[in-house]
């Protein structure tokens, strides 16, 4: 059991996670953007449109003109999870000794990493916990929420605690011997799991994240940087330039009366969309 | 509780007198579901958007829908949810795997009623996308529900209507050629009454530099939005037409169907080649500058010729224009398929500066303003009570700006939808119209 979980599991669930995420995002690409969908003003260079789609991704601009909470709330979990996820590569990568690259001793980069890393695992913990309450104090989110959208949360609030265990000084991790683990699962040499209970829960249950991941509404990471590309798309210009032609995969009608073949053209969009 | 819609819905008759084909009860779930199978595959907007909802919520407080029925459904999330929960269930992994769990549905004999119901109270205002923090846009749902029961059959008796008239006579109300001509000669009447010159009003004139396309409305209920139109196009000395065959610059096809949305704007193509215009000149319609602007290229694209607003024409010309200011305070409702949907935002303000003495913004205002609560064609009279909900915001808006000498409402929709809302919230007595009637009014000149 713990050679499946150790050293197989894990190579399904990033292969799960991979196949099935690139899966969904072409299932996207591959559908024409028939007509723009241009939200003026609108930028009108590539350097706009990334700049624009960039804002929001790093600082949910939208967000924050409605609703000011949930921004502080969201942005708070998104970007404390980011800094879990880079503390988790270069912590464990340098053994906390990151920040000797950059000047500091030995002793005082593992203070700074572990500092770091509670004030984001913390940051992560609370932030979920205001987002899950705030699901259930809103009564139109309440009623539009169904049991996934708990679980999303619910699942990575039981990894952060999981995690968060981990650094009580009760809890002997070694972690030399959990780097050696991953790299081993990195050169696809995979040696046994470090035989500690509480890091074997939390790393399956991120191998279920993984897993979980493209088939949710966890996607929204990607989803909506394919919506922001159709909303910040140039705009049509007539006369038409000689080149362009966006025509349409018509929809299939049915008419009732006149049977007159109206004009089922053929091909899909062929200017491509967005940046 | 069983829904009924608060519209009329077409007779199996009228369904067929405007092209459509009726589906007998006993296969519409199937024809249902292969329709919006057509069409998440045709449009990847409709794909992303209805698989990229984390229902966060935050586009409840921004929907004037929402906000002025206070119904559940009404809210963007929760109306996109009536689309899909069937979606997820035959068409995502998570809704076969999980079903219920993630939010799945299968079809049920109510689906339809609350299509029906509630896909005709968005207004397709796209606000919700300007402030949900991944872009949905509930407006490309809306519009794709409308299409899907309306390929089933299944449409509100008022766009059988207009549909049925469009197809008759290219505009909405209905007007035959000999009335289109009337009404011009009636307006060139006015207009030489008022001005002592001889301005005309062309149509069907070939070889036009220019064709107009107003709204038919213009030609009965706001004849001050041509008149205006008619005399800067005098003024400035231009080659230009209107056209019988074209007589509306509004597409409702877009508000109930792709297929009619494309018929639609290809007469505007083919008039507009008939009469050798280089430019078309779109007038005070909202959806149907998006539909001309946004979706021309994509349905009957290429076009030889460019398609600019008149608004945005009117702006271009400005330092050429006779205009004195008129002693009035004046506000303006951006109607949503301009700004935001239509890039048509600091024009009009341009204009009304040159036009009137007093010029105030409302708040919101621009890509942000409310809808009036008639927009995408939900001008039904027996959804009266239900517009005047969705006109609720619009009505505070105007109505903190205290006295006011005219609310300028540059779309033919805000302008049969609003007199009503500023009446039933005690502000009738404010007079209110089109932008170009204000450069109508304010042009002078020079009786030689």
């Amino acid at each position: 059991m713990l050679y499946f979980i150790g050293q197989v599991f894990p190579y399904i669930a990033v292969g799960v996670f991979v196949a099935g995420l690139a899966w969904r995002v072409l299932s996207w690409l591959k559908v024409p953007v028939p007509f723009q969908l241009t939200m003026f003003p609108a930028p009108e260079t590539t350097a706009g449109r990334i700049m624009t789609i960039g804002k929001q991704l790093g600082l949910f601009t939208s967000l924050y003109k409605s609703d000011r909470t949930l921004w502080f709330w969201a942005w708070i979990m998104h970007v404390s999870l980011a800094m879990v996820i880079g503390g988790h590569i270069v912590g464990i990568g340098y053994l906390t000794k990151q920040f000797c690259l950059i000047g500091f001793s030995p002793d005082a980069s593992t203070a700074l990493s572990i500092a770091l890393g509670t004030i984001s695992g913390l940051a992560l913990f609370i932030s979920l916990i205001v987002l899950f309450y705030r699901r259930t104090a809103i009564p139109e989110v309440k009623r539009l929420s169904d049991p996934a959208d708990y679980f999303d949360l619910l699942l990575i609030l039981a990894i952060v605690i999981n995690g968060m265990h981990m650094r009580l000084p009760s809890v002997h991790c070694d972690l030399e011997s959990i780097r050696a683990y991953i790299v081993g699962l990195v050169t696809f040499s995979p040696i046994p799991i470090p035989e500690n209970s509480i890091f074997i829960a939390h790393f399956f249950l991120v191998n279920i994240l993984l897993m979980y991941f493209p088939f949710s509404k966890l996607v929204h990471l990607v989803g909506s940087v394919v919506n922001r590309a159709m909303l910040v798309e140039a705009a049509p210009v007539y006369p038409t330039p000689a080149g362009v032609r966006r025509q349409v995969k018509f929809f299939a009608k049915e008419e009732y009366a006149s049977e007159t073949a109206t004009s089922h053209s053929q091909g899909t969009g062929s200017k491509s969309s967005g940046v | 509780m069983p829904v009924k819609p608060p519209l009329h819905i077409a007779k199996e008759q009228e369904v067929k007198a405007a092209g459509f084909k009726p589906t007998p009860e006993s296969e519409v779930k199937e024809k249902f579901l292969a329709k919006l199978d057509e069409m998440r595959s045709s449009m990847r907007s409709l794909m992303v958007m209805l698989e990229t909802c984390t229902k966060c919520g935050n586009c409840a407080q921004q929907c004037h829908s929402f906000l002025g029925t206070n119904d559940y459904n009404n809210f963007p999330a929760a109306r996109a949810e009536l689309m899909r929960r069937v979606y997820k269930k035959y068409f995502t992994t998570s809704g076969k795997l999980f079903g219920r769990f993630a939010g799945a549905e299968d079809f049920d004999d109510e689906l339809i009623s609350k299509w029906m119901t509630y896909f005709y109270q968005c207004n397709e205002c796209r606000r919700c996308a300007q402030f949900c923090p991944f872009g949905i846009d509930t407006a490309e749902v809306t519009i794709t529900a409308r299409h899907i029961m309306s390929e089933l059959g299944i449409m509100p008796k008022f766009m059988a209507g207009i549909a049925a008239n469009m197809e008759k006579t290219g505009n909405n109300m209905g007007i035959p050629r000999p009335a289109t001509i009337d009404c011009a000669e009636f307006m060139e009447d006015e207009m030489r009454e008022e001005t002592g010159l001889d301005i005309k009003i062309p149509v069907d004139k070939p070889n036009s530099d220019i064709l107009y396309i107003p709204s038919s409305a213009d030609f009965f209920s706001n004849i001050d939005t041509m008149i205006g139109a008619a005399k800067m196009f005098h003024v400035l000395g231009v080659n230009w037409t209107i056209s019988s065959k074209v007589l509306e610059a509004a597409n409702f096809g877009l508000l109930f169907d792709f297929n009619a949305m494309q018929a639609q704007n290809l007469r505007l193509k083919e008039a507009a080649l008939e009469v050798g215009a280089s430019l078309v000149v779109q007038g005070e319609c909202g959806h149907g500058w998006r539909a001309a602007k946004m979706y021309t290229e994509g349905s009957n694209g290429p076009v030889p010729f460019k398609i600019v607003h008149v608004l945005e024409y009117t702006a271009e010309h400005l330092a050429k224009l006779p205009l004195s200011k008129l002693p009035m305070r004046v506000t303006l409702h951006d109607p949503c398929n301009y700004a935001r949907a239509g890039d048509i935002i600091e024009q009009p303000r341009q204009i009304i500066r040159s036009c009137v003495e007093e010029f105030v913004e409302m708040t919101p205002n621009r890509e942000e303003n409310f809808c009036c609560g008639g927009g995408s064609g939900i001008l039904m009279d027996e959804m009266m009570e239900i517009r005047m909900q969705l006109g609720k915001k619009k009505a505070e808006q105007v109505k903190a700006l205290g006295n006011l000498d005219y609310f300028a409402v540059p779309c033919s929709i805000c302008k049969a939808q609003l007199p009503h809302v500023m009446k039933h919230y005690g502000m009738g007595s404010l007079s209110m119209g089109g932008v170009m009637d204000l450069v109508g009014k304010a042009m002078v000149f020079n009786k030689e």
